[in-house]
């Protein structure tokens, strides 16, 4: 798994071989296709991307086919754009990064980006994809004022700059820092992308140099907004799938008819890719998502309601949804979900409270709180012990992890822990055997929760029955998100709840922004976070060694150029974090549970998340297939 | 007419010689007379009495507002207290016979083991323990109104038994305790709450039935907008309103200030209405032409004369809040863990896999068909009654 | 009677306002707004790209001012970012969630709410009615006290729950889809005889569930004034004279008693509408119910006070439209109530 990360390697390899294959390839006629759209061949491009399923453990498919599925919300309809997954360059399975919409990239030492588009490639209204896409972007959207006032995206600035672009030609476009960017291709292929094309012939109508004025103003009468910046705004929306009209190069096209309950997409006739029989991908004709209150989603599901499910379901419906396959014909698929741990515990090592905050910041008391936990436990009563007990760390899966990461200062050993804090010199006691701080105040740790999952409040239940055999009291206050990251934020909260790290597989070309104290919403230490995202301007200086070593790791992490830095890198933040057990993590490797109804091509088994992961995304979503579509085996031509 | 005319028609002066015996006139039976010299609250209890739909309810009722208070003795388990190795554990049925003989109540011993293959916890009756239940008995130890420390119950499980009289949930918590914890918050929210909407609407409706003119018809104008506001979903915005850092103590009297507040206009209108009609009675005029002021008549001479309505009418609208409570707590948007009312346990039955394989976790449902029930015939009772001589 | 209906509508002007201003209140006083919201919770996800946007409408909907002048831009008497522009102009403001105009996310609920609402009041009144006359009749016979037991049991058992179990059984007995209006292919298809029985056996959950707690209170009133009139001299008079006793009931005092019925569709009004919110949260229709409880969780202000106001709005009406009636057909009534507003 080491190799993964060879990202120039791997781009540069691609960009050779894929045209020499598609050459002997003939393309098939999609049945069923709307009249008047020019032939397959013609709607591809010229070098269409082709997936060869057997080599990554699928099979050929058959086109056709609509496929139901839940969302709880209207908003959601932007999950396909992120289930789709037709990114400038994407993950696969095994979270290496490829080219996909583009044809290849060039990347030196990470500084210039040279992207090579497909030639003949086409939004879905047919009009051409090329360099003035970008451009377009670039010049009159990113760096118009009244669209975006605080400018270009903080992944384009390297030191408070961005770069230069330039059209080479009609297919090829440049972006040029003087420092190294490794943040710009890892963003491009996020869950939620930032786009940095658009349908230029379409956005320009709407566009002040380029519209005309008196449609401008029409349409925005219509659509209730003042002014063409608005307009634009609202029109242009590549991800929420909120307008049906905008050209997109995703797999499925929102279409304009569906209501608010429900949302239908059609299948893109321009979509850039291609199996290797020769078939235009996506195989399924359309998607239908209907608006159920979230609570229904599972009992919608167990009805046979849904084809395809992980949304609104969670761990504690699996027993039900196995049942219910005695009845119904769907399979529940048990994936993991790939977040650093299901639930962790976060001591504000940033808290004003001089008193609390000395204690936070002492890793014996740190470890006491871990080692006071009893985490199979945890694992028993809330998800049967199929979640692995160990630290909010990297997953197994990830070519990061080491063992030591997962299990140090994770074991239930309370004697140790309250050795650690007879040492720190808490062994005073109240009558009820709570440990007194220094200045006589009892040890009870407020712990604050966005009272959003019953399985976090259940959990810290459970660890605060431990805690009270070392001599910790912990006191469970429901919040909300809000509250709690303005508390953070002004160093009045003690401690909180949250899940772990969002990217519990990271390869040693993601960027490690959440093992540092890079951001003001990271609830261990928001103030130092926003001193360091506003530059100092605001927030506290970290005066915490550990922290202050993560912030110079992560710094190095931005300006390196080769892998082999990075891995090291790497290794040193997760060993600080398994020292220091920053975050206090109780389960990891929960199983998501995915129901399938009558789906070929969807894998037993594979990592749920949203960053990396979209979902679906990795998974090929557009080679899903409907296993009834298959022909009957004496009719196989054989 | 005039003094003078007066004397020109007067009849002659008459005395009859015999007396008057009242007795004469109508002949009243013992159970007459203390009838028509008993005060009106005996009146009322008598007339009560006959309605035994009504007395039952009151018993029932009073049973149940014995876990307010008593809580923590009526109930085998600490409301918090989990039993993490059963949990999701179905109820356990109560027996009296093992074997064809007399044990007295006790319930079987319980395996627990997990279905990997279905990932559910199952659960076997082992009938060879018998596990017998004690009574009046130290169990669990808990603290008594959070204060003294105690250890004594009504009802326990055997030693190293386990008594789940209504199932577990997911983190063994016994249901049946959580019911009884549960009636404490459940069952004094509608009785705060009604206080709250009583206090005002005497205060309001006596107000505008006694002084009428501009406070009245300002008042009237206030109620009218009042009830022209849905309930629920006023009750809805307003909770959401509720800063979610608060204690659950304080969620607790939110709510019940929310529930009272949008609760008085109806019962305003009653007392005006009331008032309206007393005001012109000839003892309220007695009083005033004697120089009582206001606050004294309405106070001493008419609202005694509607006191029972009141309570009638109150009592018929604490079922309203009791149910109020526990929609809210569905919603989200009432009281939440630690805090433990039927509202909240409710809450946490509400999906499908509950309805499936759980269906003990709907058990709050019961307590509160019970109790509402109970106060609707009860308040039926009451009105019934509270009109003595009707 | 017009004069009569013309100054109650003028009435009802400074009421509204009175409710716009309590409404406006209470939906802000929640801590933050849904672009605060918002924003956190796109950070947690890491998509921070939107951020700039979301600063964008706090701006245009005036987000950032003082309590008062908000309410002002909203009601339409206060100058906003784009001059006179709130509800009396006809701008029923913008709501964040959807991102759309309120009236577009509000406007396609409305049929069913009402459609809902209507049967509700229908079965209401069909159940209450023979069982009223019934109990009245009939006084603490066995029949009096089981019908009055089941109505009080409807009463009784949370609206929410007796949704969600009569739900299951109808998917696992009838094979119904498991909450929603109609079969899921019907949705966006123009209207046939399929879709419209699709509809009619999905509103029957929700009717009855709503229905069961209107019905108790309904049944007790008639009752009630059924007892009251059947003992009045005039009913005496009637039956010494030999008239048949169900002439005699229907002639008589069933019209007296009628009265509720037609004086409570303003009190019914607004308890529907609050039956209906949780119910259709619980069975996902497509009504006003989880559109205001959405709104109200994510801040989603101008949606949220749109509601509230509308709602109250139709109460007023149907109070109003009570009033006129319970006039057109009561006399008394009538004289006695503008006698006591002069």
């Amino acid at each position: 798994m080491r190799k993964l990360g060879l990202l120039t390697m791997v781009v540069m390899f691609i960009s050779l071989t894929v045209p020499a294959v598609s050459g002997a390839l003939v393309l098939k006629e999609t049945p069923g296709i709307p009249p008047g759209l020019p032939s397959v061949v013609d709607r591809v491009p010229k070098e269409p991307l082709v997936t060869y399923p057997d080599d990554i453990g699928r099979v050929i498919g058959v086109q056709g086919g609509a496929l139901h599925t839940l969302i709880s919300r209207p908003k959601d309809v932007r999950l396909i754009n992120v289930w789709g997954y037709a990114r400038l360059v994407g993950y696969n399975e095994n979270l290496e990064l490829n080219p996909d919409i583009l044809e290849s990239v060039d990347n030196h030492y990470d500084k210039v980006f040279t992207l090579n588009l497909r030639e003949g490639h086409k939004w879905s209204d047919g009009s051409s994809f090329n360099a003035e896409d970008f451009r377009f972007w670039f010049e009159d959207v990113a760096l118009n004022e009244e669209l975006n006032p605080i400018g270009l995206p903080g992944f384009m600035l390297v030191d408070g700059e961005g770069p230069e672009f330039s059209v080479i030609d009609e297919t090829t476009v440049r972006f040029e820092w003087h420092e190294p960017n490794p943040l710009f291709l890892q963003e491009l292929a996020k869950a939620r992308p930032p786009f940095i094309y658009r349908p230029a012939a379409y956005m320009k109508q709407f566009h002040e140099e380029y519209g005309n004025p008196e449609f401008i103003r029409q349409i925005a009468r219509i659509e209730k907004v003042r002014g063409w910046a608005p307009l634009f705004n609202r029109m242009d929306d590549m991800y929420g799938a909120s307008n049906p009209h905008i050209p997109t190069l995703q797999p499925w096209v929102p279409r304009n008819t569906s209501g608010d309950r429900r949302a239908v997409m059609e299948r893109n006739p321009f979509f850039h890719r291609v199996d290797s029989a020769g078939q235009q991908l996506p195989y399924i004709d359309r998607i239908i998502m209907d608006v159920v209150d979230g609570k229904l989603i599972p009992a919608k599901t167990l009805a046979g309601e849904s084809d395809l499910q992980a949304r609104g379901l969670g761990f504690s419906d699996i027993s039900v949804l196995k049942r219910g396959e005695q009845t119904q014909d769907y399979d529940t698929r048990l994936w993991l979900n790939s977040k650093g741990s299901e639930i962790s515990i976060l001591p504000n090592l940033s808290v004003k409270d001089a008193v609390w905050r000395k204690l936070m910041q002492d890793r014996r008391f740190r470890h006491a709180l871990s080692l006071g936990i009893d985490r199979e436990l945890i694992n028993k009563v809330l998800y049967f012990g199929l979640g692995r007990a160990g630290n909010d760390t990297v997953l197994n899966i990830s070519p990061l992890y080491q063992p030591d990461f997962q299990t140090a200062w994770a074991e239930f050993n309370p004697e140790l822990a309250n050795q650690l804090l007879d040492d720190i010199g808490l062994t005073d006691r109240r009558g009820d055997g709570v440990r007194l701080l220094e200045d006589g105040r009892p040890l009870q740790l407020i712990i604050e929760t966005t009272g959003e999952s019953a399985e976090q409040d259940d959990a810290l239940e459970l660890v605060a029955e431990t805690w009270k055999e070392i001599g910790v009291s912990a006191f469970i206050r429901p919040s909300q998100r809000d509250t709690i990251r303005a508390r953070a934020l002004s160093g009045a909260l003690m401690m909180s709840v949250w899940s772990g790290f969002e990217n519990g597989v990271p390869t040693a070309d993601m960027p490690p922004i959440d093992y540092a104290p890079t951001r003001e919403d990271f609830l261990s230490w928001a103030p130092w976070g926003n001193y360091y995202e506003s530059d100092g301007h605001a927030g506290v200086k970290p005066d915490w060694p550990p922290a202050i070593r993560l912030i110079e790791l992560f710094d190095q992490w931005l300006v390196s150029s080769s892998f082999e830095e990075r891995d090291m890198i790497w290794e040193q933040i997760l060993q600080i974090h398994a020292d220091e057990t920053i975050h206090i993590g109780l389960v990891n490797a929960v199983r998501q549970p995915v129901v399938v109804m009558g789906l070929l091509n969807v894998p037993e088994m594979g990592i749920y998340g949203w960053d990396p992961g979209a979902q679906f995304g990795i998974h090929r979503m557009d080679l899903f297939f409907f296993e009834d579509l298959l022909p009957d085996e004496d009719d196989l031509p054989h | 007419m005039s003094p003078g005319e007066r004397g020109e028609d007067k009849a002659e002066h008459y005395v009859n010689p015999k007396g008057f015996d009242p007795k004469d006139v109508e002949i009243l039976t013992r159970e007459q007379e203390r009838y028509y010299q008993a005060p009106q609250w005996k009146i009322i209890w008598w007339k009560f009495r006959k309605h035994k739909l009504a007395v039952l309810s009151a018993i029932i009722l009073f049973f149940f507002y014995l876990c307010v208070p008593f809580a923590e003795i009526i109930a085998p388990y600490p409301v918090a207290k989990r039993n993490v190795d059963f949990l999701f554990a179905p109820p356990q049925a109560i027996h009296l016979f093992h074997e064809g003989k007399l044990v007295g109540p006790f319930v079987y011993g319980l395996n627990p083991s997990v279905d990997l293959e279905n990932l559910k916890w199952v659960y076997e009756t082992d009938t060879t323990k018998v596990q017998k239940i004690r009574f009046f008995c130290k169990g669990e130890p808990y603290k008594f109104w959070g204060l003294f420390p105690a250890s004594f119950h009504v009802i326990c499980p055997a030693k190293d038994g386990t008594l789940f009289i209504a199932g577990t949930d997911r983190l063994g918590r016994d249901q049946y305790s959580g019911l009884v914890y549960g009636a404490r918050l459940s069952l004094t929210i509608g009785l705060v709450g009604v206080s709250i909407s009583m206090v005002l609407g005497v205060l309001l409706g006596g107000l505008a039935g006694f002084f009428g003119g501009w406070i009245d018809s300002s008042i009237q104008r206030v109620i009218e907008i009042m009830r022209s506001l849905p309930e629920l979903p006023l009750w809805m915005a307003l909770s959401a309103a509720l800063p979610i850092t608060w204690s659950p103590v304080w969620i607790y009297f939110g709510l019940t200030v929310i529930l009272g507040l949008l609760d008085w206009p109806g019962l305003a209108r009653a007392v005006r209405s009331k008032l309206l009609s007393l005001r012109e009675e000839e003892y309220a005029k007695a009083a005033a032409l004697m120089g009582a002021s206001p606050s004294r008549i309405i106070v001493k001479h008419l609202l005694p004369g509607f006191t029972s309505h009141l309570v009638a009418s109150a009592t018929l609208s604490v079922p309203a809040m009791i149910l109020g409570e526990t929609a809210l707590s569905f919603l989200n948007l009432g009281l939440r863990r630690p805090a433990v009312s039927w509202g909240v346990l409710l809450n946490e039955a509400q999906n499908i896999s509950v309805v499936t394989i759980y269906p003990w976790l709907m058990a709050p449902v019961i307590p509160i068909i019970i109790v509402v029930l109970a106060f609707n015939f009860m308040g039926d009772g009451l009105r019934d009654a509270a009109d003595p001589y009707k | 009677m017009l004069n009569y209906i013309l100054r109650r509508l003028l009435v009802m002007i400074p009421t509204l306002a009175a409710i716009s201003f309590l409404i406006f209140f209470i939906i802000e006083l929640p801590e933050g707004d849904y672009i605060s919201n918002q924003i956190s919770m796109l950070r947690s996800t890491g998509e921070s790209a939107s951020i700039g946007r979301l600063e964008f409408l706090r701006k245009e909907f005036a987000l950032d001012r003082p309590f008062v002048e908000r309410y002002g831009i909203w009601v339409g008497f206060w100058p906003g970012p784009n001059g006179f522009d709130g509800l009396i102009q006809g701008n029923w403001g913008w709501s964040f969630e959807y991102d759309q105009p309120v009236g577009e996310v509000v406007g396609p609920t409305l049929p069913l709410t009402v459609a809902l609402n209507l049967a509700t009041i229908l079965f209401i009144y069909c159940v209450a009615f023979p069982i009223g006359i019934y109990s009245a009749t009939h006084q603490y016979s066995v029949g009096d006290y089981t019908f009055t037991l089941i109505g009080y049991l409807g009463l009784a058992t949370p609206n929410f729950l007796l949704a969600l179990v009569l739900m299951y059984l109808a998917n696992s007995l009838f094979g119904l889809t498991v909450g929603g209006i109609m079969e899921e292919h019907y949705i966006g298809e123009p209207m046939s005889g399929g879709k419209a029985l699709s509809i009619v056996a999905h509103l029957i959950v929700p009717v009855i569930v709503i229905g069961t707690s209107g019905t108790a209170a309904m049944i007790r009133r008639l009752r009630a004034n059924l007892l009251d009139e059947i003992y009045k001299q005039y009913v005496t008079t009637a039956r010494s004279k030999g008239m048949r006793e169900s002439k005699l009931l229907v002639k008589y005092p069933l019209r007296v008693a009628l009265n509720p019925f037609i004086a409570d569709i303003g009190n019914l009004i607004p308890s529907l509408v609050s039956g209906s919110v949780i119910v259709s949260v619980v069975l996902n229709l497509p009504t006003v119910g989880p559109v205001l409880l959405g709104a109200l969780q994510s801040q989603d202000q101008f949606l949220a006070g749109f509601i509230l106001l509308f709602v109250s709005i139709l109460t007023l009406i149907g109070m109003l439209v009570s009033d006129v009636l319970l006039g057109y057909l009561d006399p008394r009534i009538r004289l006695g109530k503008e006698g006591a507003r002069q």
